[in-house]
């Protein structure tokens, strides 16, 4: 090449001699120098104008040197690798697959290419499923389309054979978890109904998302930190009837609650019926115990009154024994006494009789003698009779003098309720009397 | 009886005029007639106004009607008791408006009528007819108490009318027919048999709220109180925890009277009845746990209580409540002397130990200085409460006396005696009658060691019985008697000087 660039160097200085400037000067005019020059000498000596070997040299030693520069720009040779960054090396030539972490990683160009990716956490969020009326809602086992507030955390798994291999896309989050998340998901809440996509079920599909998603996504290299299943978002006709539901659902529930409640009341009121039972017996028995030794105690006291009633008769009985007997003594004492008494009595009867019977023989034979003597004293005096018979009547009466009734009666017979007669008689004899004779009646 | 009834119908009818004429008149009421209480017995309802129809029902009185027109003299009445519409003699009845107007007046009857025997039944009418009447705020007051304290009397009354047997078939019916009357007022009656025969006990609510009541003053709350805690109204079919809780609730309701206030005699009634009840309350205690300090406080007060009855002011008709009284508290002195710690015995002198038995019995244990616990001279066990601080031995060593109690308000004395062929245990009763209230006390013993002296009261078959007695130690029988200790020189000579300080035979 420097033989080459030499020849054509050397022909066209044959072709036009002129010399050359002094090195290191500029070219100039021969005009500008000398005055006034001629039309040839106008004339450009190219040759001169060509750059010399020096130079050509100097500019190719640049030249590389800037390309150089300019490739090592290009493609550096060492990448830089961030915190939570992974560096997959692949060697071009044979096809090895390094992966590098924090720091520095030597890339050689054309030898080396690296592909970074990012370790750190990452989440997804489907938006296109999140309303029911958006694009790409859910469909229930109804066909009803629904919305779902879905957000995937996942990490790249720096262990997984897929990492190592150096297999993974460049956008993991598009390439593999999106795909991977959709396949499921809408295959997964096709299988249940939107009742139980909207209460019931809610945590087991969380749970059979996160698992199948798991495995899924772990085949690609990529750990499932987390799936949430947010707000489910039901067609608005639906969602007002499903209110009503679950409100039912929930009163129902609390029903449930609220008899479960009252189970446990009634158990709990059963119990304390029992330990209440447990007590009344406990109390009854206490009191029957009481109740008996009360009792005992009152027989007892009856048991001793009895014996004593008993000695009490039998004393009694005693005492009057003794005193039936002191009675028979005395009886025969008395019976012995009345006996010697009714003696004595007899004795002295027989002689009062005598005495008696003396004493009337005398009394007689005096009243005889009075008797003749009155006998001849009435003979003697007639109304003497009469006056005996008026001091008889009363001791109050001392005189009375009245005339004898005539027909011979006694002179009190009507003073003594006599007949009719008498009492005619008398009235005529009260009657005369006035006439004749008064009547007088001297009371003391 | 038909003055008492004049005089009766002229004071109600006085009593009506008077308060009457004072009272503002009432706006007569449209159709209202009015009720008619019954103010004679066997008051004739008829069919017609007139003396000779046929009679419809036999009114008692204080028998309620209610008043639908007037015939001539005669009243048309609706008895609602017996559902039948009939004409009555006006003078027959005491026609009531049942207004608030007419409250004082039926105040006034209730008053004249509260003290008047047989017209219990009119009177709880009329109270019913005054709490009908009345306003609330007149019945929490002064007379609402007057009409509660006369309600309860007249109840009470008619129950002691009713439990004393009053021979006469008339009688009977007059009381049967007051009952049925009172029951028709919604006052309730207790029936229980005691000693062969029914005995009514008023229920004593109108007593109850008179009691609670503030403005109730201490002769109300005494009567309420003494009528609440009558002894023979406790049903003796109680068992033997519920009579403890009758009895401690007798106690509190005594103790919401205030004697200080009160009349001589009735204070006296008042602290007889506390002095019975604070007597059981000992026992039931005692049965428990004989030596429980409670006991003592409860005896103590019950002696309080009876030192506190002037005998001065002790009407004939208390006496017997009062030996009553006596004869608790007596059983339980005993619980007033802590019982000696047991010592060692010394020589041949015997002492007296007590040891639990079966549940609820205690066992005597005579030991002395040869024979310990375990071989006694003598064991007996006994479910009554047995006052180990009783225990006596006479001057020989041959005789224990021990004073026990079985029974609430009977105590027996224990004569534990030494025979030729050992230690022998005679109880003497307080009486040979069935247990029912008694003391029976050694009094001292006569030296020789042959007799002792006892001093016994009791009341059995309702006949009350106080003697002093000389005892022959062997077969326990009596060889002297008195009433009257003085009368006893023997007794007089070696009673003992403890128990004369102490017994209360000789109050």
């Amino acid at each position: 090449m420097k033989a080459t660039w030499n020849r054509i160097v050397q022909t066209l200085k044959d072709r036009r001699s002129t010399p050359l400037p002094e090195a290191g000067t500029e070219p100039v005019l021969a005009a500008e120098a000398q005055g006034p020059v001629d039309a040839d000498a106008f004339r450009l000596n190219w040759a001169y104008l060509l750059p010399t070997a020096r130079t050509v040299r100097w500019l190719a030693a640049g030249a590389v040197v800037t390309a150089a520069g300019l490739m090592v720009y290009r493609n550096p040779p060492v990448q830089h690798l961030a915190q939570g960054d992974l560096g997959v090396r692949l060697n071009q030539f044979t096809g090895a697959v390094s992966l590098w972490r924090d720091g520095s990683v030597w890339v050689v160009p054309g030898l080396h290419t690296v592909r970074v990716f990012s370790l750190r956490d990452q989440s997804y969020r489907p938006e296109a499923m999140r309303q029911a009326t958006g694009s790409a809602p859910l469909q229930s086992v109804e066909g009803l389309s629904l919305g779902l507030d879905l957000s995937v955390r996942y990490a790249l798994d720096p262990a997984s054979p897929a990492v190592k291999a150096g297999n993974l896309p460049d956008n993991v989050g598009a390439d593999i978890v999106e795909p991977a998340v959709q396949g499921l998901v809408y295959k997964v809440f096709a299988r249940y109904t939107v009742r139980e996509i909207f209460s019931s079920k809610r945590a087991e599909i969380a749970q059979i998302i996160e698992t199948e998603l798991r495995a899924r996504l772990a085949a690609d290299g990529v750990t499932l930190r987390s799936l949430q299943i947010g707000k489910v978002d039901l067609p608005a006709e639906y969602r007002r009837g499903m209110d009503s539901l679950l409100a039912e659902e929930l009163a129902s529930e609390k029903m449930r609650y609220t008899l479960e409640l009252k189970d446990k009341r009634v158990k709990e009121t059963e119990l304390d019926a029992s330990a209440d039972k447990v007590r009344r017996e406990v109390a009854a028995e206490a009191a029957a115990r009481e109740q008996i030794i009360a009792a005992k105690a009152q027989e007892e006291a009856m048991k001793h009154v009895l014996p004593f009633k008993q000695r009490q008769i039998e004393q009694r009985q005693l005492e009057a024994e003794a005193e039936r007997v002191a009675r028979v003594k005395a009886a025969e004492g008395n019976a012995q006494a009345r006996r010697i008494e009714a003696n004595g009595e007899a004795d002295a009867r027989q002689k009062l009789a005598e005495a008696e019977a003396y004493r009337m023989d005398r009394i007689g034979k005096v009243n005889a003698e009075q008797m003749a003597r009155e006998g001849a004293l009435v003979t003697k005096h007639p109304l003497l009779i009469q006056k005996t018979l008026a001091d008889k009547l009363s001791d109050k009466i001392q005189v009375i003098i009245a005339p004898p009734p005539t027909n011979g009666d006694f002179i009190g017979a009507a003073l003594l309720g006599g007949n009719r007669t008498a009492q005619a008689g008398a009235a005529q004899a009260a009657a005369a009397a006035d006439d004749a004779t008064t009547t007088h009646a001297v009371e003391q | 009886m038909n003055a008492t009834l004049a005089t009766l119908l002229a004071a109600v009818a006085s009593a009506a005029v008077t308060v009457a004429t004072e009272a503002a008149p009432l706006p007569s009421s449209g159709g209202a007639q009015g009720s008619a209480i019954v103010v004679q017995d066997q008051a004739s309802l008829r069919a017609a106004p007139r003396d000779g129809a046929q009679q419809q029902a036999s009114l008692w009185q204080g028998e309620v009607l209610e008043v639908r027109g007037e015939r001539l003299d005669y009243l048309q009445v609706w008895d609602h008791k017996r559902e039948r519409g009939g004409f009555i003699r006006a003078s027959d009845v005491r026609r009531v408006a049942l207004t608030e107007a007419e409250g004082p007046a039926l105040l006034a009857v209730m008053r004249f009528v509260q003290d008047t025997p047989g017209a219990e039944a009119l009177g709880i009418g009329l109270t019913a007819a005054y709490l009908q009447a009345a306003p609330a705020k007149a019945l929490a007051g002064v007379e609402g108490a007057q009409a509660f304290d006369a309600l309860g009397t007249f109840a009470d009354r008619l129950a002691r009318r009713a439990s004393v047997a009053v021979p006469g078939k008339a009688s009977g019916a007059t009381l049967s027919a007051h009952l049925d009357v009172a029951n028709g007022y919604g006052v309730r009656f207790a029936t229980y048999e005691v000693e062969g025969r029914m005995q009514v006990c008023y229920e004593g609510e109108a007593f109850r709220r008179l009691l609670a009541m503030p403005v109730a003053d201490a002769e109300q709350r005494a009567r309420a109180a003494l009528a609440l805690t009558r002894p023979e109204c406790i049903n003796p079919d109680l068992p033997a925890h519920e009579r403890a809780k009758v009895v401690t609730w007798q106690a509190e309701v005594l103790e919401r009277v205030d004697v200080a206030s009160l009349p001589g005699y009735l204070r006296n009634r008042v602290q007889i009845r506390r002095a019975s009840v604070w007597g059981a309350t000992a026992f039931q205690q005692a049965r428990k746990n004989a030596a429980d300090p409670a006991v003592a406080a409860a005896a103590a007060r019950a002696l309080t209580e009876l030192s506190g009855v002037s005998k001065a002011e002790l009407p004939d008709e208390d006496q017997s409540a009062y030996n009553d009284a006596a004869m608790r508290v007596s059983a339980v002195r005993w619980a007033l002397v802590p019982a000696a710690t047991p010592v060692a015995a010394v020589g041949t002198r015997p002492t007296l130990l007590t040891e639990p038995g079966a549940p609820g019995e205690t066992c005597v244990l005579l030991v002395d200085a040869q024979h310990s616990a375990k071989a006694p001279l003598l064991r007996r066990c006994t479910y009554g409460v047995v006052w180990v601080a009783s225990a006596s031995t006479n001057r020989e060593g041959t005789a224990v006396a021990l004073a026990v109690q079985p029974m609430e308000g009977w105590r027996e004395l224990w004569v534990l005696r030494k025979t030729e062929g050992g230690w022998l245990a005679d109880v003497l009763p307080p009486a040979a009658t069935t247990p029912e209230t008694g003391v029976a006390e050694w009094a001292g013993w006569v030296p020789g060691g042959r007799q002792m002296l006892v001093a016994r009261e009791a009341r059995g078959q309702g006949r009350y019985r106080k003697s002093f007695e000389v005892v022959r130690l062997d077969g326990l029988a009596t060889e002297r008697v008195t009433g009257d200790v003085s009368a006893l020189p023997l007794f007089q000579r070696w009673q003992d000087p403890a128990w004369k300080q102490q017994t209360l035979s000789l109050r």
